[in-house]
């Protein structure tokens, strides 16, 4: 079982899993980004919508009614990159370097205690037992690996959404998502104070 | 120097020469002009199409009318402007100088 969202996309509404429709918004706030610098971005964003549209349309039918990952990254593919489609048009001299919005968390995927070593592996992208050695290694004389475990899992949040997941992994993000983050975060605390 | 490099930009010269060539036939709408560029091997991924219409259309060469469609929301049908047909007759000129340049050299 998935959560589903449901989006409108160049005027059509579609029901896509949580986790495609994270990488999705990814993907077309990149294009947008990457545009933005072109007199009629808007246009182009919306043309490029229809097309997406378009794409997505002919992945689901009455059995598959649902767009998945696979669908959106196949629709990602077709149409390229801010980076293919700057390789190919020429035209576009700045690269669409995406800002890496990277950053740890604790990884309840791969965890052995309470992720914290699997979360920093994956956000230096190494192996966790490397970390996991190092932590055994500093605990053994007067047990300082142990305390410090302790503090990066008070400190350190559990990647809990999907969204989360691809920040931990420093995934293709921008500096919109990073105000979102930042949004969301302090979203977060206002929840927790009660305010 | 590379080769691949060489023949990239080679393509992207030919591109807009190349849509407008595709426009001029028929008006079109946008997932047509894709298939033909993608048959022809001028494109990748399509992305690369829409800024380039988009600009097309800003200097005057293309305009669009939406029609309705039977599958969804209406669409866009591109045509050339006077102007654009105009602007098409510079490049095929141009294009054939080019390919008489090239002949003329292959044969020495």
């Amino acid at each position: 079982m998935k959560i589903t969202v449901s989006i409108n996309i160049g005027g059509m509404a579609f029901h896509i899993d949580e986790d495609a429709y994270t990488e999705l918004k990814i993907y077309l706030r990149n294009l947008q980004r990457y545009f933005a610098k072109e007199p009629s971005s808007a246009e182009i964003m919306s043309d490029i919508e229809a097309r997406v549209a378009d794409l997505l349309k002919v992945r689901i039918n009455d059995y598959k009614q649902v767009v998945t990952i696979q669908d959106v990254r196949e629709v990602m593919s077709i149409l390229g990159t801010p980076e293919d489609i700057s390789d190919e048009s020429g035209t576009g001299k700045v690269k669409a370097g995406n800002v890496g919005y990277h950053r740890m968390y604790r990884d309840p995927d791969n965890r052995i205690i309470a992720g914290v070593c699997s979360g920093m592996s994956a956000y230096w992208r190494i192996n966790p037992w490397i970390i996991r050695v190092i932590f055994i290694v500093i605990s053994l004389p007067g047990g300082l690996g142990i305390f410090i475990y302790l503090i990066l899992w008070i400190v350190l949040p559990e990647a809990k959404t999907t969204a989360q997941k691809i920040e931990m992994k420093g995934d293709a993000v921008n500096i919109q998502n990073i105000k979102d983050s930042v949004k969301q975060e302090f979203d977060n605390v206002k929840e927790k104070m009660n305010l | 120097m590379n080769v691949e490099n060489n023949k990239a930009q080679m393509r992207k010269g030919i591109l807009e020469y190349c849509i407008l060539l595709v426009i001029s036939g028929n008006s079109c709408y946008a997932s047509d002009i894709i298939n033909k560029l993608k048959e022809a091997k001028v494109i990748v991924v399509e992305g690369t199409l829409y800024p380039l219409l988009t600009r097309q259309k800003n200097a005057g060469l293309l305009s669009y009318r939406w029609e309705e469609s039977s599958q969804g929301p209406p669409r866009k049908y591109y045509e050339l402007t006077d102007k654009g047909r105009e602007y098409l007759a510079e490049l095929d000129k141009s294009w054939d100088e080019l390919v008489e340049s090239v002949k003329l050299i292959r044969k020495k």
